[in-house]
């Protein structure tokens, strides 16, 4: 029985996984980013003219390794850890 | 006609019924009634006027034809916004500032109209869908700035070209042209009306000057969107309706309400959709004004409840309120409007237990007319309100609405021993009791909120019970409210009709403009001059003799560098001289503290005017209501037995009297607790009140 | 206890406040107030805590509880019947020195049965700015009066020696005058209608309602806690003063009927005024979680109590005496708001019974530009551009945010017209109007914010001068939420162009359509004070609403809809949301949509993840 994690992602069988196409993103009750696809691109331009800020802000991306969908993304800037969401047993 | 009785026809088209009184010198009131029937509201008015025929005894041919006026309201222009069925509307604005009615001030829009229900919860909140969406809004290149002055001229070929894209390419059928500043210097709203005239000469266009010459783009755009959306159905309606009512022989005038209490011509109301809106309630305040002034109360609290709404209007020494912000379904628009303040609370109110805490609650939802209450037995599931008063002994099943519907007293029961009163485990009658008491608790705060509201204390006010369900309730929260007595009213079921014949006609004039206190007598004067005189020529043309016409000047002042302003009648002779503006400046002083209270005034930054209105009336001669000579106190002919109702002094069941209003006669008195029936209405008298019929047959109680 | 006696009270309480509130309005009569509706009231039992929160700016509803219990604290046996308290230092209770608390005792029977407590932002405040806010105040001293609780009202009567005191501090005492009669008359109100409902349904029936509500609204967050998953989520802010970075951090942890916030890991408190004090924390987080999880629950002590708060000592959401904080509303404190709106709404859309309450982060950035100088009718004008009100809406789990539809924190302001703000200052709009591709792409799509320019008009000193604060332009703070973007960080543009061009009547010069066409030199601000002389141009754009799920399952017909509304371009259409439309925004091309879908996809995938 699967259980939700976010619109994008679910849990099957004690395992994270894209709710598109069910590829597993590492064990449940940890933290999945680290088993996704990450592309980190400048914020300023990211989605038109209006992302104008500073020059060392990024969006970080984390998709799907298999199919591509964009399963969750954050504000940061490059030193800074990645956010972690975990679902407790 | 053979120099027979000449009447006077009022009929209101309400959102279920369609109500007619017809009047005559020496003779009763005369009442019809039909089913509204939109969206051809025309068949619904001869409908009811028919039913008022029948009920004299006469053809409907003959009765128009010896009916002399036609006073008219209709909620055709509501229903339009409702309904979503205006016209496809482009709008027009100066370039930079297209986003003006999409973004609604902000979340203004997004929130105005919620209940506490909603305002708490903003996820599940969004605005109404704008009457133009973003891509029939056109800027064109101009600018008018704050003191009128043009700064930019007009583009008037991109004016074009806008109209042209619009038109042609959008396909819109009326456009809607709102500059900013355009009550300050109008001309370039003219220009752009002129080219559409000239280019699209099929569109019906409004322009913000015209329809709300009033500072504050977003309420002047709002307004002007609205009036050209419902504009061609209200123009198409009322040239319908004049040619229906000839066509079964009426030869008289139309004369059609607006939201302000007052009437106009059929020919001036059909270019002013939204005079119309709301108007149906705000000549229930009318009426309710002119009832408080034939039995000498200039201080009357109007409530009225049907099934769905509970609606409250202030009068104050015979003077109305009008509304600051007024919405129709969620659409802000700027009128001069009188305040009814409406929530959904009414006899067809679900009443439920909160699902987390089992709290009871009564709405907000409604069961409606359909499937209505439980008792009804028309599929109700749910207990309403109504099915509460029947629970309590309110309700006569044999007689209720003259007996043409039979009530489900036991249907009502078990849904409400099923539904509320086991899950609260409480006795049924104990749970009914409680819940009547939320009800009328809940009404209380509501009406104590208005009266705060415009600095009022509820204890000087007479409350006028209307509609089908407030005469029961008003009993019990008339007494919370400490409110001098209540009335409820002979003519209460056809109450918008009612006040539809004791309205005048009424121009509204204004003039937008700046002026500081203090500013010369002679150059207000000067403002109101071609006001005047374009008022004095309107009335005449539509002929009023000179004796009958008032121009009542008013000005909007307010404290500089305060949001408040406070529109203040002019009390002194006009035109005015120095000592009368004085009086003015003194009277906007004295009103702003009453309502917003002891300290809040603030004089350090000055005064200064913001507009100069007029209201033009040309008095009617309204009929009279025929006083009936007092009979004797004793009611006993009238009794019909004893029953058991829920006494709320007692917090239980006790027996009360029971009368049949139609055997009473003026001047009969009984004490509580008792019930009346009336064919539309069913009138609950608490212990420790007494009830008397006045000579106009309104039911009186006092508090003893 | 009797649960229809219950229910009455309780809607009393509701139409008590309701009526304070109303009372306010009337008799402050600011735009701040009015329009704004940046003010608060609310009961608190008799210990201080809180009854029943109002809807006004929720970050100060728990705050004016910690301002009652402060009061009582400093005051013991002395607090009498018909007294009115004012509280305004950070340190004890408030958030910032300009929202001044007036907390007020009711007392039934000589006995004290309840408090009310409500706030203005006040004309001003004595600070080193005009309207408070405080960009470079190197500490609490420069940020004008403050009080840890004084007595403004003994018996009924105003103590005239600290009102004239009060008011000798502050620039328009008559302004502030009013504000505090404003509180005052508010105060009154609350008492008599509270008294009133004592009157009849006696003390200790109303008490045990109060108790009743209470317990209950415990027991409901508890049992919408235990619904939920647990588990914990992280969001993070940042904030930008002159190029120094700032972070509030957040672990959000839930587990049982708990919910922990912890800011651990945020940045120690700045030399700048965006710091906030413990108090506004609690209070910060409490503002989204009101309406976000407890939407039909009372707002009172009950929910406060299943809620910890974990703010190092000396952080910038903890700062310790004397850090400056005038900014702290629209600095931390919002950053607290935003954060735990991220984090409630990764929890929520963790749940299937609550995903339809997720939301991405609403209007993360208020851009408090106060004006001042003299106005075109010789007076002064002080004011807020109420603009900061408008934020926008974050996309929700079943549709897009709402365009320039408002904040969570604050749920029912709105802005002044252009007409009103022309007629208040010596001012002229060149536009005000939707900003295209300022929401956060996404399944469903940020509220778009907005775009002004506005130039000195009529101004009888050539001008005005404005302070600019809050978190700088650097970063979006309106988190999307799975996946969906951020929306558009805010940018402040001065534009300065003093060589005045001779009439504009009958030319576009000065009526230039958007900030690329203003001739003079733009430059890039967002803290401090600036002048706006002459034809300078203050160019002002703010955040649009955060996006929810991936922008490539956005509806094509959906995209090629935005377009036409001007929300989202034609070229963000394709680069981000993969949707293919032709020039005139007829239509959206099916086939090369799906390909550059497909393609966007694999781009997300790094040649080295791909296996």
């Amino acid at each position: 029985m699967s259980r939700r994690f976010s619109t994008t992602l679910e849990i099957e069988a004690g395992e994270i996984c894209c709710r598109k196409c069910g590829h597993a993103l590492g064990p449940a009750g940890a933290p999945w980013k680290r088993h996704a696809a990450m592309t980190e691109i400048p914020m300023r331009g990211a989605a038109g003219v209006p992302y104008s800020g500073g020059e060392r802000v990024v969006l970080r991306r984390f998709a799907c390794p298999a199919c591509g969908a964009l399963l969750d993304s954050e504000t940061a800037l490059p030193e800074d850890p990645f956010l972690d969401d975990v679902l407790f047993d | 006609m053979n120099g027979e009785t000449s009447y006077v026809i009022a009929t209101d088209v309400g959102g279920t019924c369609t109500d007619t009184v017809v009047f005559a010198a020496g003779e009763p009131i005369r009442i019809g009634k039909a089913l509204s029937t939109p969206p051809d509201f025309a068949n619904g008015v001869i409908d009811s006027i028919r039913s008022a025929a029948d009920e004299m005894g006469i053809p409907l041919g003959d009765l128009l034809g010896r009916t002399g006026l036609f006073t008219h309201g209709s909620t055709v222009v509501d229903n339009a916004l409702l309904t979503r069925g205006g016209a496809k509307t482009g709008l027009i604005t100066t370039e930079g500032f297209e986003d003006t009615l999409l973004v609604t001030r902000g979340a203004y829009g997004r929130w105005a109209g919620l209940a506490e229900e909603g305002l708490k919860h903003p996820v599940k909140t969004d605005r109404a869908p704008p009457l133009v969406p973003a891509d029939r809004i056109r800027g064109v290149p101009e600018r008018v700035d704050y003191k009128g002055a043009a700064i930019r001229e007009l583009d008037e070929e991109a004016a074009e070209a806008a109209i042209r894209h619009l038109v042609e390419n959008a396909g819109v059928e009326a456009l809607a042209i709102c500059l900013l500043w355009s009550p300050y210097n109008p001309a370039h709203e003219r220009r752009i009306r002129d080219i559409a005239a000239a280019v699209a000469p099929g569109a019906y266009v409004t322009i913000s000057s015209d329809i709300a010459p009033v500072p504050g783009e977003y309420e002047r755009t709002s307004t002007t969107a609205i009036n050209a959306y419902a504009g061609r159905i209200a123009h198409d309606y009322i040239v319908d309706l004049e040619a229906q009512l000839a066509a079964e022989g009426y030869g008289g005038p139309l004369l059609v309400m607006q939201g302000y209490g007052g009437l106009l011509p059929a020919e001036e109301a059909s270019n002013r959709a939204v005079g119309m809106i709301e108007c149906g309630p705000a000549a229930g305040v009318i009426g309710a004004r002119y009832l408080g002034g034939t039995m000498g109360d200039p201080d009357v609290i109007a409530a009225d409840m049907g099934g769905t709404t509970f609606k409250v209007g202030v009068i104050q020494g015979g003077a109305l309120e009008f509304a600051r912000e007024p919405l129709v379904d969620r659409y802000h628009y700027v009128a001069p409007k009188i305040e009814v303040v409406s929530i959904g609370a009414g006899g067809g109110s679900i009443v439920s237990l909160e699902p987390r805490t089992g709290v009871p609650r009564v709405g907000p939802q409604s069961a409606g007319a359909r499937p209505g209450p439980v008792c009804y037995g028309l599929g109700g599931t749910e207990p309403t309100l109504t099915d509460v008063m029947t629970l309590i002994g309110y309700m006569d099943p044999t007689t209720f609405l003259g007996g043409t519907v039979p009530l489900d007293i036991e249907a009502a029961r078990r849904a409400f021993e099923a539904r509320i009163a086991r899950p609260m485990g409480m006795d049924t009658n104990e749970a009914a009791f409680g819940i009547f008491r939320v009800a009328a608790a809940q009404i209380a705060d509501l009406i104590h909120e208005i009266t705060v509201e415009r600095g009022l204390d509820p204890r000087d006010f007479v409350l006028h019970a209307f509609g089908g369900s407030c005469p029961l309730l008003a009993g019990v929260f008339g007494r919370e409210l400490n409110v001098k007595r209540i009335v409820v009213p002979y003519t209460a079921s056809v109450n918008c009709a009612f006040g539809l014949v004791s309205a005048d006609v009424v121009h509204e004039f204004a003039h937008t403009t700046m002026r500081p206190v203090p500013t010369p007598a002679d150059e207000i004067n000067a403002l109101y001059a071609p006001m005047v005189e374009r008022a004095r020529a309107q009335l005449a043309d539509e002929g009023f003799a000179d004796g009958d016409i008032s121009l009542e000047w008013s000005v909007d002042l307010r404290y500089r560098r305060q949001v408040h302003e406070v529109t203040t009648p002019v009390r002194a002779s006009t035109p005015l001289d120095e000592a009368g503006l004085e009086t003015l400046v003194r009277d906007f002083e004295a009103l702003y503290e009453r309502k917003y209270g002891k300290g809040s005034a603030y004089r350090g930054a000055g005064i200064e005017m913001t507009m100069f209105r007029l209201s033009a009336r040309g008095r009617m001669t309204r009929p009279e209501i025929p006083a009936e000579p007092l009979a004797g106190e004793d009611a006993s002919a009238a009794r019909r037995g004893k029953r058991d109702v829920f006494v709320e002094a007692e917090g239980g069941l006790a027996p009360a009297d029971i009368y049949d209003f139609a055997a009473l006669v003026p001047g009969n008195a009984f004490a509580g607790p008792a019930v009346v029936h009336t064919p539309i209405t069913t009138i609950v008298v608490q212990a420790a009140q007494t009830a008397r019929m006045d000579s106009w047959r309104n039911i009186v109680i006092a508090f003893d | 206890m009797d649960p229809i006696t219950f229910s009455i009270i309780r809607h009393r309480l509701f139409r008590i406040v309701d009526e304070a509130v109303i009372t306010l309005k009337h008799v402050s009569g600011s735009a701040i107030t009015n329009e704004g509706h940046d003010l608060m009231v609310s009961l608190y039992r008799a210990d201080g805590s809180l009854l029943m929160g109002g809807v006004g700016f929720l970050h100060h509803l728990t705050s004016a509880a910690e301002a009652c219990k402060a009061t009582i604290r400093r005051f013991g046996d002395d607090i009498n019947e018909g007294d009115v308290f004012l509280l305004n230092d950070p340190y004890t209770a408030a958030l910032h020195t300009s929202d001044i608390y007036l907390v007020a005792p009711i007392h039934h029977g000589g006995e004290l049965v309840a408090w009310s407590a409500c706030f203005v932002h006040v004309y001003d405040i004595g600070a080193t700015n005009p309207g408070g806010f405080c960009p470079d105040a190197p500490d609490i001293f420069t940020e004008g009066f403050s009080s840890p609780g004084i007595r403004l009202v003994s018996g009924g009567t105003v103590n005239r020696d600290v009102m004239d005191t009060m008011l000798n501090m502050v620039r328009s005492p008559e302004m502030v005058a009013l504000d505090m009669s404003s509180m005052i008359a508010c105060n009154n109100v609350a008492r008599e209608r509270m008294l009133a409902l004592i009157e009849k349904y006696g003390h200790e029936t109303v008490d045990e309602a109060c108790r009743t509500l209470i317990g209950q609204s415990e027991e409901l967050l508890r049992e919408r806690l235990r619904e939920l998953p647990d588990g914990s989520w992280q969001s993070r802010q940042y904030i930008d003063v002159k190029g120094e970075v700032f972070k509030v951090a957040l672990t959000m942890t839930k587990r049982d009927d708990r919910l922990v916030f912890d800011f651990s890991g945020s940045s120690p408190q700045a030399p700048y005024a965006i710091n906030c004090t413990r108090w506004a924390s609690l209070g910060g987080l409490f503002a989204p979680l009101f309406p976000l999880l407890c939407f039909d629950i009372t707002w009172n002590e009950g929910v406060v109590r299943p809620i910890e708060m974990i703010a190092p000592e000396g952080s910038i959401v903890n700062c310790t005496r004397p850090a400056p904080v005038s900014v702290a509303t629209v600095g931390a404190i919002q950053s607290v708001n935003n954060a735990a709106c991220a984090a409630i709404g990764k929890m929520l859309d963790a749940s299937e019974k609550y995903a339809s309450e997720a939301t991405a982060v609403w209007h993360a950035n208020h851009f408090a530009v106060f004006m001042f100088g003299r106005n075109q009718h010789g007076g002064e004008a002080i004011g807020i551009l109420t603009e900061t009100f408008a934020g926008s809406g974050g996309a929700r789990n079943f549709a897009d945010g709402i365009d320039v539809g408002g904040e969570i924190p604050n749920p029912i302001s709105r802005m002044a017209n252009v007409e009103t703000l022309e007629t208040i200052f010596p001012l002229r709009y060149l536009f005000r109007r939707r900003m295209t591709d300022s929401g956060g792409p996404g399944r469903y799509r940020g509220g778009a914010g907005m775009e002004i320019g506005l130039t000195p008009h009529d101004a009888p000193d050539g001008g005005l001068h404005y302070v600019v604060s809050g978190k700088g332009a650097d970063f979006p703070m309106s988190e999307g939420l799975a996946g969906g973007y951020p929306g558009a960080p805010n940018s402040y543009i001065w534009v300065k162009n003093n060589e005045a061009e001779p009439d504009p009547r009958n030319t576009d010069a000065g009526f230039s359509r958007s900030v690329d066409d203003l001739p003079g030199e733009q430059e890039r601000i967002s803290w401090g004070v600036f002048p706006l002389m002459g034809d300078d141009v203050l160019y002002v754009r703010w955040n649009g609403g955060g996006g929810y799920g991936d922008p490539l399952d956005r509806e094509p017909e959906t995209v090629l809809e935005d377009c036409r509304t001007g929300a989202v371009s034609r070229e963000t259409a394709e680069t981000v949301y993969g949707v293919v439309i032709d020039e005139s925004l007829s239509s959206f091309d099916p086939s090369a949509t799906a390909a550059r879908r497909k393609a966007l996809a694999a781009a997300r995938i790094p040649a080295e993840a791909a296996e």
